[in-house]
């Protein structure tokens, strides 16, 4: 018996010790203080279908969270200062706290002592995700380009898998850079993304079909740069521009990018022909961005007239200050598929601001975008901030909650509108990371929360940043192989 | 009974020889031990003795660190395990001593393992020594190569490749109780076994110990082996991003390869490394007639091995005194940068310059003892023609941080970790250059990641002091003098083009401010550049912000030389206190200069007869040194 009752006790202390529920301490001091927790996750809105939001407590040596709903709790924790979250067990939590929010209450140890802090909350959106988002990961480098990579993501679990990696074709000094990529209408069977230097082109996939292009002709300024798709006709508008960059002496900002002349043009998929839609020479025309309905191209110009008439780098060099950017937009008919004049829709330069990389809203109604001190590379700027307009009645929606004394940039809506993703450098100020902010129906804007990572620590310690992120409704099929086989093949020239 | 005791006796007659075999049998042993030993003190003078400062910067140039995200970055590639323990090894460079012993331990242990692997014997041994001497004549071979090598495990990878194939490829099925066709088998099966599982963990050296099975079993077994060799490699990556199709079957090799330039006679050692080995399997069956010509073929192995390792090391002067001084400037070691920059007999680097002036100028002396120092200058030596190696690439960054110019110092950090990846230097220089900017979060980025690692915990728990207490800069070497210089710095924006020292010199010698210490940096720069009407307008800026002060010896040789050899106009230096040796001495460098100009001899030959007396002038540098040479 007494044997039985022996085996019986170890057994239950070998199943206490494997279980990866934790229990609340026996004994702690309440500290009446939020817990300080990173990423930071407390009072954010979330998806109901986003990945464990995994988080650490600094300084303590253990710590224990407890997840309330209603009268069900489920604990995480116990293992050093984090938290990892079962996938499992955070879907059914996620699924049962759809529309309302969770509790978490955390407890933290120190030298042998339990604090227990003011719960706080999660609450739990309606409406979920795009599923996947891409990003190019890369050294917060300014110039080189000899490791790039653009990546996707699974936002329902932590799995990532590469889209394409410069690697494959070139090395080293001689690297190629690839960049801009896009889809049309959040999918990924017609979808593009540029390389530049080593086997140069526009690699598109168009109905699932690759195809390699050289979107560069003696008409163009140059090869062409930021696009976006059409959401539903086989066409893509491009800025074409001359890019240059400057770096400060003590600003923090650190580097200056300008665009000493830029255009906007459209490439149809099908026909493979360029057209040049804006070339006036005293605009400097960037960031086409099409409207979900397909009916307005939005861009930001600004307007600069080179004091020798010409294209003067090193005048413009010392005139960064001023290159302030307005948003607009030309209405386009889908019969015809003519532009008509350009509307300006934002003036940011009465503000003394520049606003860029327009995004508008598959109602319609909402346009957001980067603005900040001046010129189009926000993420460099330290008082950049993602931006949304109401179209409807031209004001400014209130997005304070979701930006921070940091650079974000490059905001964006998911598919059905209620999530804006954008990058930020809020983490440390000079990594770019990606974060989420719910965006109510009502049109109220919710705190943002960083897209979460498998290992808490991951973004404090990961050396490269997370660029440009697009959403997508699904993962790109094309696999890295075929992709880079199709790079080693000659592009084929655009005719016009 | 007599003729059993004869049969004893020539019984005992017999068994002499046997002594004879024993001595025979002991001999070689000896030799072998004596060239052991050789070896090992031949490594320790190379490694540790000659290179010390190399090892401790490639271990510097290196990055290990204990997170996952690390370790991910390792293992997606062939060769990862090795390259992750490489790297781990390679920190113990740390200490030169530590590291060099280290390696020497590794291969002896190699050695040990294919002796008895291979069953090579004694009198042959030494021939296992011409791979281990191909590894260490890589360590020492590399010159300016240190600064561009991407490898962060380049010590150890290969040495703990070496040793892995060799574990790899011993037969360790003959000790399983089973036949001899079974262990043939066995041996047959391990061939495509080892090659498949350690590809990724040990890139080409797998396929090294599948190639060193195949070799000791029978030559049927290549039948096996080439197409291991040909699919492994290719069935492995077939769903990798990161390499290109060609890469495959060797990946792990090292190439010296700098744009569209590569130095083969680098990669020797690896070559050597690679096949040297295969041949182990057959010393065994090299018949010894007679000890001596073993012996006598040992002793030529040894020559051959001590000229190999002095024609490989890299002795260049300079290149050592670069590693030496930087590493002075960034442990703010003022006085060894000095002592390192006087003992310097031929013309040095402009990077030697550089770091010389950043110890002046934390001491204050850059326009007083500047010019008692050598300025003659020339492009680094490298050991082959194939790189040219520039100052952005070397330290560009730690002296863009000591000049203030933290924005600069990041950007050409970062992108020298695009091109070379991240090394602890890099994240030292990183971490200076945020704390002087005030991105404290970015700071305590590196600084976790630092204390992530063996050796940098101690200079990370140092840092973090900063970051809690910002008013520390004001009083520390590492901070004191860049912070000031930060703050003093004007505001512009434009691009370096890789030119460190002109970008600094141009920023600077036009920079007027008000706090002494940056100021003489200012007057500093205008006089290097040459530059009259910067110098003047520095000269006039010291004289508003030190009224009463003497001017620092430099300044008055170059206020001298300015107003009455090169005939500057509207200068009024009535109002300077001249040192009258300073007057004497410009006065008799020209007088000296006129004579020798009068004899006939031509601009260098004045240069060099001037040179005892006046080498340590403005005047001397200015006639002698006609172009600032910078890369």
């Amino acid at each position: 018996m007494l044997k039985r009752l022996f085996s019986f006790s170890l057994l239950i202390c070998i199943v206490a010790a494997c279980s990866k529920h934790p229990s609340v301490p026996s004994s702690f001091t309440e500290t009446n203080m939020p817990a300080s927790i990173f990423p930071d996750y407390v009072d954010v809105t979330v998806p109901p279908n986003i990945a464990p939001l995994n988080f650490l407590v600094d300084d303590v040596d253990d710590v224990v969270a407890e997840f309330k709903f209603q009268d069900s709790k489920v604990l995480f924790g116990g293992r050093d200062n984090k938290v990892q979250i079962d996938e499992k067990e955070w879907k059914e939590l996620l699924s049962s706290a759809r529309g309302k929010s969770l509790s978490v209450k955390v407890y933290t140890k120190k030298f042998g002592k339990w604090l227990a802090y003011n719960p706080f909350s999660i609450h739990v959106a309606e409406e979920e995700i795009d599923p996947y988002i891409s990003y190019r990961v890369l050294p917060p480098t300014f110039v080189g380009y000899d490791e790039l990579s653009i990546r996707q993501r699974n936002l329902t679990n932590f799995d990532e898998s590469i889209i394409y990696n410069n690697r494959q074709i070139s090395q080293g000094l001689e690297g190629q850079c690839i960049n801009c990529h896009s889809y049309q209408n959040y999918g990924t069977d017609n979808m593009m993304f540029h390389m530049r230097m080593q086997n140069p082109g526009t690699m598109i996939v168009y109905n699932g079909e690759l195809i390699f292009v050289n979107l560069k002709d003696e008409s163009m300024i140059s090869a062409a740069a930021y696009n976006s798709w059409h959401p539903f006709l086989p066409i893509i508008a491009f800025s074409t521009d001359h890019t240059m960059q400057s770096f400060h002496t003590r600003d923090i900002s650190k580097v200056e990018v300008m665009e000493s002349a830029s255009d906007i043009i459209i490439y149809d998929v099908k026909q493979n022909r360029v057209q040049t839609i804006l070339n006036d020479s005293l605009e400097l025309e960037l960031f086409p961005s099409w409207s979900p309905d397909g009916k307005w191209l939005y861009y930001c110009s600004a307007h600069y007239e080179y004091q020798k008439g010409y294209e003067d780098t090193t005048e413009l060099l010392d005139q960064y200050r001023v290159l302030q950017y307005n948003l607009y937009r030309l209405s386009f008919d889908l019969e015809t598929r003519t532009f008509g004049e350009p509307e300006l829709v934002y003036d940011a330069v009465s503000r003394n601001r520049s606003a860029v990389q327009p995004r508008v809203s598959k109602d319609g109604r909402y346009l957001v975008f980067a603005e900040g001190p001046n010129g189009l590379f926000h993420i460099w700027h330290t008082s950049a901030e993602a931006q949304m307009l109401d179209l409807k009645t031209g004001e400014l929606v209130d997005t304070k909650v979701m930006n921070s004394p940091l650079p974000e940039s490059y905001p964006s809506f998911s598919s059905n509108d209620r999530w804006i993703m954008f990058e930020s450098r809020r983490d440390d100020g000079n990594y770019t990371r990606t974060y989420f902010a719910y965006f109510d129906k009502q049109g109220k804007v919710h705190k943002a929360f960083e897209v979460p990572a498998e290992a808490p620590e991951f973004f404090r310690l990961f050396l490269r940043s997370w660029s440009r992120p697009e959403f997508m409704k699904e993962p790109v099929r094309i696999t890295p192989r075929q992709f880079s086989e199709k790079a080693l093949t000659e592009p084929i020239p655009v005719s016009k | 009974m007599g003729s059993s005791v004869r049969k004893v006796l020539k019984e005992n007659e017999k068994k002499k020889p046997k002594k004879t075999d024993n001595k025979r049998w002991a001999s070689p042993l000896v030799f072998l031990l004596l060239f052991i030993v050789f070896f090992v003190l031949l490594a320790w003078y190379f490694l540790f003795m000659r290179n010390a400062d190399t090892m401790y910067f490639m271990q510097d140039r290196g990055w290990w660190n204990s997170t996952s995200i690390f370790w991910k970055d390792c293992t997606r590639l062939p060769g990862g395990f090795l390259a992750w323990a490489g790297a781990f090894l390679t920190q113990f460079f740390y200490y030169p001593a530590l590291g060099t012993a280290l390696l020497i331990v590794l291969f002896l242990l190699s050695f040990c393992l294919a002796k008895w692997s291979f069953k090579v014997p004694d009198e042959w041994s030494f021939l296992i020594f011409i791979p281990l001497t191909a590894l260490l004549c890589s360590d020492i071979q590399l010159g300016y190569w240190v600064y561009i090598l991407r490898d962060i495990d380049y010590v150890f990878y290969h040495p703990l490749g070496l040793f892995a194939a060799l574990l790899l490829s011993a037969p360790f099925w003959n000790f399983l109780p089973v036949n001899e066709k079974a262990k043939s088998r066995i041996a047959w099966a391990w061939i495509p076994v080892v090659a498949a599982l350690f590809y990724y963990p040990l890139g080409v050296y797998a396929l090294l110990a599948a190639a060193l099975v195949a070799v000791r079993t029978s030559w049927k077994s290549l039948l096996i082996l080439v197409p291991t060799l040909g699919l492994v490699p290719l069935l492995e990556t077939s769903g990798t991003t990161l390499m290109r199709p060609d890469q495959p079957w060797l990946y792990g090799f090292h190439k010296f390869i700098l744009d569209d330039l590569r130095d083969y006679s680098l990669e020797i050692p690896f070559y050597i490394v690679l096949v040297a080995p295969l041949f182990f399997p057959f010393i065994k069956l090299i018949k010894t007639k007679k000890l001596w010509q073993s012996q006598g073929i040992m002793l030529g192995v040894a020559a051959a091995v001590l000229s190999c390792l002095l024609i490989r090391d890299f002795t260049d002067y300079n290149f050592h005194a670069e590693l030496r001084m930087q590493r002075g400037v960034e442990e703010c070691r003022w006085n060894d940068v000095l002592r390192e920059a006087a003992m310097v007999k031929g013309p040095v680097t402009r990077e030697m310059v550089m770091f010389r002036d950043i110890a002046l100028i934390n001491r204050g002396e850059l326009c007083s003892k500047r010019y008692a120092y050598n300025n003659e200058s020339i492009p680094p030596v490298t050991v082959s023609d194939s790189i040219h190696i520039r100052i952005c690439d070397q330290a560009g960054d730690l002296i863009y941080y000591n000049y203030g110019e933290t924005i600069f110092g990041i950007r050409r950090a970062i992108e020298r970790c695009m091109h070379y990846g991240y090394s602890y230097y890099t994240l030292r220089v990183l971490t200076m250059c945020a704390i002087v900017n005030g991105e404290m979060d970015n700071a305590r980025k590196y600084l976790r990641l630092l204390n992530r690692t063996v050796f940098q915990k101690k200079w990370a728990k140092e840092m973090q002091r900063f970051v809690d207490d910002e008013t520390l800069m004001l009083t520390d070497d590492h901070f004191r003098m860049p912070l000031r210089l930060y703050n003093e710095g004007s505001e512009l924006v434009g691009v370096d083009d890789k030119y460190v020292e002109l970008t600094i010199m141009n920023k600077w010698m036009y920079t007027i401010t008000n706090d002494p210490e940056a100021q003489e940096v200012a007057l500093g720069c205008a006089m290097i550049m040459r530059n009259q009407q910067c110098f003047w307008s520095q000269v006039q800026q010291f004289y508003n912000i030190n009224p009463g002060k003497y001017f620092p010896i430099h300044v008055q040789e170059a206020m001298l030389f300015g107003v009455y050899e090169l005939k500057m106009e509207g200068i009024n230096l009535s109002f300077v206190k001249f040192d009258q040796r300073v007057v004497d001495r410009y006065q008799a460098f020209f007088e000296r200069l006129n004579q020798y100009s009068k004899q006939g001899l031509n601009e260098k030959q004045i240069g060099a007869a001037l040179r005892p007396e006046f080498g340590d002038t403005y005047m001397w540098d200015y006639c002698t040194l006609r172009e600032v040479q910078t890369n």
